[in-house]
């Protein structure tokens, strides 16, 4: 017998149930219940690879909306503090630089600057000031500046470098030397440019470095009348001779260089340094706000961020336990296949 | 050995069919494919009455895009014969009997119209083929079908399905020479 008389035998002598074993069937089939209109069953039976196909872009476009929504909504309660710091600051300033007026010379300077700045005329300082004024528009930075550079004139003074921009935003930076004598009338009629942003003066004492010099000159023209004494005795070998004028030659050299300091010093001390900053309000205001967007963008990052760090987190515990549920699903899964294999090699 | 060529269409079945007219469509498909199983007709018809009534209780759960009423009955007579098996080989082991295997005493166990050397040559195969030869041949189940039945391929089912036609063509050979 062939394979396909086999297969013609078995298929027709298909098996078919016992009247009895029918009517069994019958029996179990009749305790069907009717109906029910309200199962719910078949709807929760959904199958789990639809679930994930469904369920994953749903959780990404919930996590994304929720960072946007979140990110939409602290940007507003972002911008309401930045805005309430910027208002507390700009307070804090114009109480402490409030507006110079020309005419109150010194006491004005000083309550700009704070504690009482006052150059001592009977010693000899350094005196250096840095001034930022704020000037309504770009005309206002010229008009500024030249105010400035006529001031320094004026003054005695001389201008050391001058740069002028115009513009939306123009600034112009200065720096300017007046006569010490002069330098409170020269900030105080500077700080009346515009408002006053920032002020800074600073003073060395230049008199002990003066002194020294003075001392060591002393000194030195001392040495130098020795020497030329001992070098009129005509009883002086040739070797004295020698060492003396060479000593003569260094401590003549030691004296000029000793007057440059002492008139460097002196200059310094005579003329004081001022660098004037002229600005616009647009270039000293506070950090730029950045726009609504742009916040809402920053702030969604951020909420992302912190739900990919949960996110992560929480696969970092769950991974070893999925991974044994996992390993105890496959080990049961193999047991039984090989079980069934063994029952049905019998 | 030849080839075995019984793939059928799939049937589209009615979304509500009552369960008492699923049971009276498939119950022969059930009772045989449980027969060949066993190779007993008593133990088929006690199996067969289980299946079904497990299959009334999972009724409601039963999904047609997952597959037909027919792959449905057979998933749970299989599952249910396995129990069955397994019971047995565990009762077997607790009364330490040498004798392995479901009782075959029965004269004729597939059916009366089969030669008694089928019915012989089908008794020698283990359950395995058998339950290949009665899906694929006996019930005409197309092999992909088969194979998610038995969860493994469908090279695994035509391969079991030869190997065991291959047995029984043998053996019907030899019992001619004899």
């Amino acid at each position: 017998m062939t394979s396909p008389d086999l297969i013609r035998e078995l298929t027709a002598n298909r098996p078919a149930a016992p009247t009895a074993l029918r009517a069994r069937v019958r029996e179990i089939a009749a305790k069907e219940a009717a109906p029910q209109a309200a199962s719910f069953w078949p709807k929760l039976r959904l199958p789990v690879r639809r679930i994930t196909l469904v369920a994953v872009p749903a959780a990404a476009t919930i996590a994304i909306a929720s960072a946007g929504v979140l990110g939409l909504a602290r940007s507003d309660s972002n911008i309401a503090a930045l805005r309430a710091d910027q208002a507390e600051a700009l307070e804090s300033f114009d109480k402490a630089a409030p507006q110079s007026a020309p005419g109150t010379l010194l006491g004005a300077a000083d309550q700009n600057l704070g504690p009482t700045v006052r150059p001592t005329l009977d010693r000899a300082q350094r005196i250096s000031a840095t001034l930022t004024v704020e000037v309504t528009d770009s005309d206002g930075v010229s008009r500024a500046a030249q105010k400035a550079l006529d001031l320094t004139e004026s003054l005695g003074g001389h201008v050391v470098t001058a740069n002028v921009a115009t513009g939306d935003q123009g600034s112009a930076a200065l720096v300017v030397r007046v006569p010490v004598a002069r330098v409170q009338e020269a900030i105080v009629q500077l700080s009346a440019l515009g408002r006053i942003a920032s002020q800074q003066v600073t003073i060395d004492d230049l008199q002990e470095t003066l002194d020294r010099l003075e001392k060591r000159e002393r000194s030195v023209r001392s040495q130098i009348a020795l020497v030329s004494a001992r070098l009129e005795n005509d009883s002086l070998d040739a070797t004295t001779r020698a060492q003396l004028e060479s000593r003569l030659r260094t401590l003549r050299q030691e004296l000029r260089g000793l007057r440059r300091d002492t008139a460097a010093t002196n200059a310094e001390a005579r003329m004081a340094t001022i660098q004037l900053t002229v600005v616009t309000p647009g270039v000293l205001s506070a950090v730029p706000v950045p726009s609504r967007l742009d916040r809402t963008l920053d702030e969604a990052l951020n909420v992302l961020v912190w739900e990919g760090v949960i996110a992560l987190a929480i696969a970092i515990v769950a991974a070893p336990f999925a991974l044994l549920l996992f390993a105890a699903w496959l080990g049961r899964k193999l047991y039984r296949r090989r079980e069934e294999d063994r029952l049905l090699a019998t | 050995m030849h080839a075995v060529s019984l793939e059928v269409p799939r049937r589209s079945e009615p979304a509500e069919l009552p369960f008492a007219a699923v049971a009276e469509d498939h119950l022969d498909d059930v009772y045989g494919y449980l027969l060949y199983l066993t190779k007993n007709w008593a133990l088929a018809e006690d199996l067969t009455s289980e299946t079904f009534e497990t299959a009334l209780r999972r009724w409601r759960r039963f999904d047609p895009r997952r597959g037909t009423h027919r792959a449905w009955l057979l998933a749970i007579a299989r599952s249910t014969a396995l129990d069955w098996f397994r019971a047995d080989a565990r009762r077997k082991r607790r009364e330490e009997r040498s004798e392995a295997g479901v009782p075959d005493a029965q004269e004729h166990s597939f059916g009366e119209t089969f030669s008694a050397e089928l019915d012989e040559g089908l008794r020698a195969l283990t359950a395995g083929e058998r339950e290949v030869v009665a899906l694929r041949v006996v019930l005409d189940l197309d092999g992909e079908e088969t194979a998610r039945l038995l969860g493994i391929t469908v090279t695994a089912v035509s391969t079991r399905l030869h190997r065991a036609l291959g047995k029984l063509e043998e053996r019907m050979r030899d019992d001619d020479v004899a």
